[in-house]
C-alpha cells in the first residue's frame, strides 16, 4: 500500500513540476466554457419570423401577441400557405416560421392537446436553438396564463415539431460536451502520455523489475489525473450553474458519481492505448484520432446523433462519450434519478472494467 | 552453486539472431564482465537475466531460480542499472531515491550502510532535479537507486558509457566496495580496457561468447608474440605492412603499431627491423609487450575469420 | 586501398585550418569556455578531450558556428567565425555516433538527402554517392534500409555522407565509441586516408582508446585548455604511461 501511495505522490510531483501543463489543464476548461457560453448565449432580439395562422381565432391571436410582445421576435409576414413559408425563408430571410393549426382554440379547450409546427432556418444551428428555446419559453408561459385566466387546470401538452432540428440544442447542451472533452484530454490523453513516457525513457522497466504490483503502478499513475479532471469538471459545473444559469434539476451527488464513473472509463481508454504503443507520440496520436475526435463528432456533442447515417449511429455506441452526455443531460436538465440512468452507468463501468483488465494483461506480458 | 547459470541460451527478434547459444556461470561474490561491442547482444542478455524478456530456448537460472517461473521471486533480490538513464529527471535526487526505496518496501535509512560512500558524494545535490546532474553524478544516483533495497545480485548494463575517464575510474572503485559487501555483480561494457577490472570476463561477439576466463588467463592464452613500435606516420607504415613478407597480424594501437608474430622473436625480429629499414621507415621503441584484452579480442576474432 | 575523395588544393596563406584565439563563452556568471587558443594544421587529426562539463561541447558548438562567442576570435577553414559563418558551414562536415543517418531511409536516400542539403548538383551528387559507396564496397547495398546495416558499416557510411560535400574540416563526435576493435581500426584507416588528402579531422571524445589514434590531442578542464600535444609528448610531460592516466592526473589535479 505504501508503494501505491508513493506512486501517486510521484505522479503528482510530475504534474506540479510541469507548471505549463498544469496551468493549461486548469485554465483551458474555464476558457472553453466561457467561450462557448458567451458566444452562444448572446441574446437575439427582433428576429424576423413568419406566422401561418390557420385558426385565426382569439387564442391564436393571443399567442401571436405574446410572441410579438416578448421582443425577441418580429412577425414580418403572414403567409397564406405552407408554400409561401418557403418563399419567406428564401426571399425575406426569416429565421423561423410558426404554423398554428386550424381549430387552435377548440383543440385547446376540448382536446387539451395542441400541435404547433415550428420551422427553423438551421443554417446557423446556434441561433436556431436559441430561438427555439425562446419559443418554448413563450409557449410555456402562454399555457400557464391560459389555465389561470380560464380557471382551468388542464394539463396542456404542447408538443413542438421542429422540421430541421428535432433535438432541441441549446447552450446548456454544450456543457456536458465540454465536460466530456476535458475529461478525455486530462484523464485519457495525459494518463496515456504519462504512461508511455515511462516506457520511452525506460523508467517503466525499473518499475517492472521491482517487486511492486502492476495494478498499483498503472492505477497509481492514473489516479492523479482523475483527481485533476474531477477538479476541472467541478469548476466547469460551477461556472455553468453560476454564470450561465444552467438548470440543475437532478441530484448533485448523482452527477458527481456519474462524472467519477466516466473518468474511470476515460482513464481505462488511456491505459489501454498506452499499453498498445511504445512512444509518447503514438499515444498522443491514437488518443486524439481514435478517441478525442470520434467522441467530438459522434457523441452528440457537436451533431445530433439521430441525424447521423445509421452506421455512424451504431459506431457512436462504442465511444463512452455518447452514454455520458445522455446521462449527464438527463440528470441536469430532466432531473432524472439513479433509477433512470443506471443502465448508462453500467455501460460506462463495464467498458472501464474490460479495458482495465485488457491493459493490465498487456502491460504485464513478457516477450 | 552458481548465482547465475545459463545453458545454451537463444534469442531472436524476427530474423535477427541476437543470442546464438550462450552458456556461462557466475559465482557468488564475483564481478563478472560481459565485454563486447555495441550490437553484440549485451542488452538482450541483460534483459533476459533481469526477467524482463523471455528467452526462445535454453536453461537460465538466476539466484538458483528459474527465470520463466520464479521471476517475481528473483525481482526482489536483484538490482538493475539499465544502459540508458532511467530515473525521473524532474524528481530531485532524494525524491528518486525515496521513490525506488519504497518500490522495494525499503527505506533510505534501512540500507544507508550500503550506499553511504556514494551518497556522501551525492548528498550536496540532494535537492537538485536528477535531470540536471552531470553524467557521472547521474550514474552514481542510478547506482544508489539500484542498491537501495540491498540486492544480492547487481546487474549493470554499460554503466560507464558516456562517462568521462575520471568518473569511470571512480565508478569502478565503487564497484569494488560493493563487491566487498557480498553483492555479486554482472557488468557489461564495450570498453576492452575495463575488462581487467573484472574477476572474470566473457568476450561477446555477434551473439556468441568467443572467450570466457579471468582477464589474466585470457592474456596468458594469447597465441603468438606481440611486438609494438612507435612511428610518426602510421598511415604510411600501414601501407608498407601490407607488403610485409612475414607471417604476422598487424593493426594500429593508438599511435603505435602492434604486430603479432607466430614464430620465435629472436629470429624474426631482426629480419623484420631490416625490412622496415630497407623501406626507409623511421620508427622507435620497438619491443615485445604483454597483450591487452583488446589485443586478445583482435587476435581471437581474426583467428576465427581465418579459419 | 583507393583514395576516397579527391580534393582540389586551395592555395591559402595559412598552414592552419583552425585558428582559435582567446575564444570565450559566458553564460551569465558562468564561464563555460575561458580564453582558449589553439591551432590545427591542415590534414591533422586533432583530438579534443575533456571531462563531462569541462566546456568541450560549448567550444565545439562555437567552432561549428552554432553558438556566438562572448569574446575572442577564430578562423575556421580560412573564414572568420564572427563574419563568415555561412562559408564556414559550407566547408565543415559533422558526424556523431549518436545520430548519423536516418534508420528508416535507405542508404541512397540518406546520402541524397544530406548531399542535397549542401547544394550538390543532382548528377554530380549521384556520381559522388556511387563512388564513395564503391570505395566502401557497399554499392550493391544502396537500396538497403540503414536500419538493417551492421553498426560498423553504418559508421563508415555516416562518415562518407559527412564527406559528400567535400568539407575542409570534419568534426567527429565520439565516432567509434563502443564499436568492435576491428571495425574501429577499419574506420580509423578511413580517417587516416581522408587526413592524408588534406582534410582536417577534429575528433571529440572522452574515450581514451579513440583519443590515442589522434595525431595531437588537447584536454579541456574547467573551461580552459592548458594541455596540448602529441600523445607521446603528453605522456612524457605528465609522467604517465597511458593517455587515460594523463587525463586522470591532469583533470584531478
Amino acid at each position: 500500500m505504501k508503494e501505491f501511495l508513493q506512486i501517486i505522490k510521484k505522479e503528482f510531483i510530475h504534474i506540479f513540476r510541469d507548471r505549463l501543463t498544469l496551468f493549461l489543464v486548469l485554465a483551458i476548461p474555464i476558457l472553453l466554457v466561457l467561450l462557448f457560453g458567451f458566444t452562444i448565449s448572446t441574446d437575439i432580439h427582433h428576429a424576423d419570423i413568419s406566422v401561418l395562422d390557420l385558426a385565426e381565432d382569439s387564442q391564436s391571436k393571443a399567442l401571436i401577441d405574446k410572441i410579438t410582445a416578448s421582443g425577441y421576435f418580429e412577425v414580418i409576414s403572414y403567409p397564406m400557405s405552407e408554400s409561401e413559408i418557403d418563399e419567406d425563408f428564401k426571399n425575406k430571410n426569416i429565421k423561423l416560421a410558426i404554423i398554428i393549426p386550424s381549430h387552435f382554440e377548440e383543440q385547446l379547450t376540448n382536446e387539451k392537446f395542441v400541435t404547433l409546427q415550428i420551422i427553423n432556418d438551421v443554417s446557423d444551428l446556434n441561433v436556431a436553438s436559441i430561438l427555439n428555446n425562446y419559443i418554448k419559453a413563450i409557449l410555456h408561459d402562454f399555457t400557464l396564463s391560459y389555465n389561470k385566466i380560464n380557471e382551468a387546470d388542464v394539463p396542456i401538452d404542447l408538443s413542438i415539431h421542429m422540421m430541421y432540428n428535432p433535438e432541441a440544442n441549446c447552450v446548456y447542451m454544450f456543457v456536458p460536451g465540454i465536460i466530456t472533452m476535458i475529461m478525455i484530454i486530462i484523464t485519457a490523453l495525459m494518463a496515456s502520455i504519462s504512461l508511455s513516457r515511462e516506457m520511452e525513457t525506460g523508467t517503466m522497466r525499473m518499475l517492472l523489475i521491482a517487486p511492486v504490483k502492476k495494478v498499483h503502478v498503472v492505477i497509481g499513475k492514473v489516479i492523479p489525473y482523475m483527481i485533476l479532471s474531477f477538479i476541472s469538471t467541478i469548476i466547469i459545473i460551477i461556472i455553468s450553474l453560476v454564470v450561465f444559469h444552467m438548470p440543475m434539476n437532478g441530484s448533485i451527488g448523482l452527477l458527481l458519481l456519474l462524472c467519477v464513473v466516466f473518468m474511470l472509463t476515460a482513464a481505462s481508454f488511456g491505459m489501454t492505448i498506452s499499453a498498445l504503443v511504445n512512444t509518447q507520440l503514438d499515444a498522443m496520436m491514437i488518443t486524439m484520432m481514435g478517441l478525442f475526435l470520434p467522441t467530438a463528432f459522434l457523441s452528440g456533442f457537436l451533431f445530433p446523433i439521430d441525424n447521423m447515417p445509421y452506421i455512424f449511429q451504431l459506431m457512436a455506441n462504442i465511444f463512452p462519450g455518447k452514454w455520458f452526455i445522455i446521462a449527464l443531460k438527463d440528470v441536469m436538465i430532466k432531473g432524472s434519478g439513479i433509477g433512470d440512468i443506471w443502465s448508462y452507468l453500467l455501460i460506462l463501468f463495464g467498458m472501464a472494467m474490460v479495458l482495465i483488465v485488457v491493459s493490465l494483461r498487456r502491460l504485464d506480458r513478457r516477450r | 552453486m552458481s548465482i547465475i547459470s545459463v545453458t545454451d541460451l537463444h534469442k531472436s527478434y524476427g530474423s535477427v539472431h541476437a543470442l546464438k547459444g550462450i552458456s556461462f556461470n557466475v559465482e557468488e561474490g564475483e564481478i563478472y564482465g560481459v565485454v563486447g561491442p555495441d550490437g553484440a547482444g549485451k542488452s538482450t542478455l541483460f534483459n533476459i537475466l533481469t526477467t524482463l524478456l523471455l528467452p526462445d530456448s535454453g536453461e537460465v537460472s538466476v539466484l538458483h531460480k528459474d527465470i520463466r517461473k520464479d521471476f517475481l521471486e528473483i525481482r526482489k533480490y536483484i538490482g538493475y542499472l539499465p544502459g540508458t538513464f532511467s530515473l525521473y529527471p524532474d524528481l530531485s535526487v532524494e525524491e528518486n531515491l525515496i521513490f525506488f526505496a519504497t518500490m522495494y518496501q525499503s527505506s533510505i535509512k534501512e540500507n544507508m550502510g550500503i550506499i553511504k560512500p556514494i551518497w556522501q558524494q551525492l548528498s550536496p545535490f540532494k535537492n537538485r532535479p536528477a535531470g540536471k546532474l552531470s553524467g557521472g553524478m547521474k550514474q552514481k544516483l542510478a547506482l544508489c537507486c539500484a542498491l537501495i533495497h540491498k540486492p544480492i545480485l547487481l546487474f549493470l548494463d554499460e554503466p560507464t558509457t558516456g562517462v568521462d575517464p575520471v568518473s569511470r575510474k571512480e565508478f569502478w572503485e565503487i564497484l569494488k566496495t560493493i563487491q566487498q559487501q557480498n553483492i555479486s555483480v554482472l557488468v557489461s561494457t564495450p570498453y576492452m580496457d575495463e575488462a581487467t577490472l573484472c574477476d572474470r570476463i566473457a568476450l561477446l561477439q555477434e551473439g556468441q561468447f568467443i572467450k570466457m576466463d579471468s582477464p589474466q588467463a585470457i592474456i596468458d592464452s594469447f597465441q603468438g608474440n606481440l611486438v609494438t613500435l612507435h612511428t610518426h606516420d602510421i598511415f604510411n607504415l600501414l601501407h608498407l605492412m601490407e607488403q610485409c613478407p612475414f607471417h604476422c597480424n598487424f593493426y594500429p594501437y593508438g599511435e603505435h603499431l602492434h604486430v603479432i608474430f607466430y614464430e620465435d622473436l629472436t629470429t624474426i625480429l631482426p629480419s623484420f627491423e631490416k625490412f622496415l629499414q630497407d623501406n626507409n621507415q623511421i620508427y622507435n621503441n620497438i619491443q615485445q609487450i604483454k597483450p591487452t584484452i583488446e589485443d586478445c579480442f583482435i587476435e581471437i576474432t581474426t583467428e576465427k575469420k581465418n579459419l | 586501398m583507393r583514395l576516397p575523395f579527391q580534393h582540389t588544393n586551395i592555395v591559402e596563406d595559412s598552414p592552419y585550418s583552425i585558428e582559435v584565439k582567446e575564444l570565450t563563452k559566458q553564460f551569465g556568471d558562468f564561464t563555460a569556455v575561458d580564453h582558449i587558443s589553439f591551432n590545427v594544421k591542415k590534414g591533422e587529426i586533432f583530438g579534443f578531450l575533456g571531462a563531462n562539463g569541462a566546456g568541450k561541447t560549448t567550444a565545439i558548438r562555437m567552432l561549428c558556428t552554432l553558438l556566438m562567442p562572448t569574446s575572442g576570435s577564430a578562423r575556421i577553414a580560412g573564414y572568420d567565425l564572427a563574419k563568415e559563418s555561412k562559408m564556414i558551414k559550407r566547408n565543415i562536415g559533422y558526424m556523431s555516433q549518436k545520430f548519423s543517418l536516418y534508420d528508416d531511409l535507405t542508404v541512397y536516400e540518406n546520402m541524397q538527402l544530406f548531399g542535397t542539403i549542401y547544394g550538390i548538383p543532382k548528377k554530380e551528387l549521384k556520381d559522388r554517392i556511387f563512388s564513395s559507396l564503391k570505395m566502401l564496397e557497399l554499392e550493391n547495398k544502396y537500396k538497403t534500409l540503414v536500419y538493417s546495416i551492421p553498426l560498423g558499416w553504418k559508421q563508415k557510411l555516416a562518415f562518407a555522407t559527412a564527406m559528400l560535400h567535400r568539407p575542409k574540416i570534419v568534426f567527429l563526435d565520439e565516432p567509434t565509441s563502443g564499436v568492435d576493435p576491428i571495425v574501429r581500426r577499419e574506420f580509423w584507416n578511413l580517417i587516416y586516408e581522408t587526413a592524408a588528402q588534406g582534410v582536417t579531422i577534429f575528433v571529440t571524445t572522452h574515450y581514451m582508446d579513440e583519443a590515442e589514434y589522434c595525431g595531437r590531442i588537447s584536454i579541456m578542464s574547467h573551461g580552459q585548455l592548458k594541455l596540448i600535444g602529441t600523445p607521446t609528448e603528453l605522456k612524457e610531460q605528465m609522467e604517465a604511461d597511458s593517455i587515460e592516466k594523463v587525463f586522470v592526473k591532469f583533470v584531478v589535479r
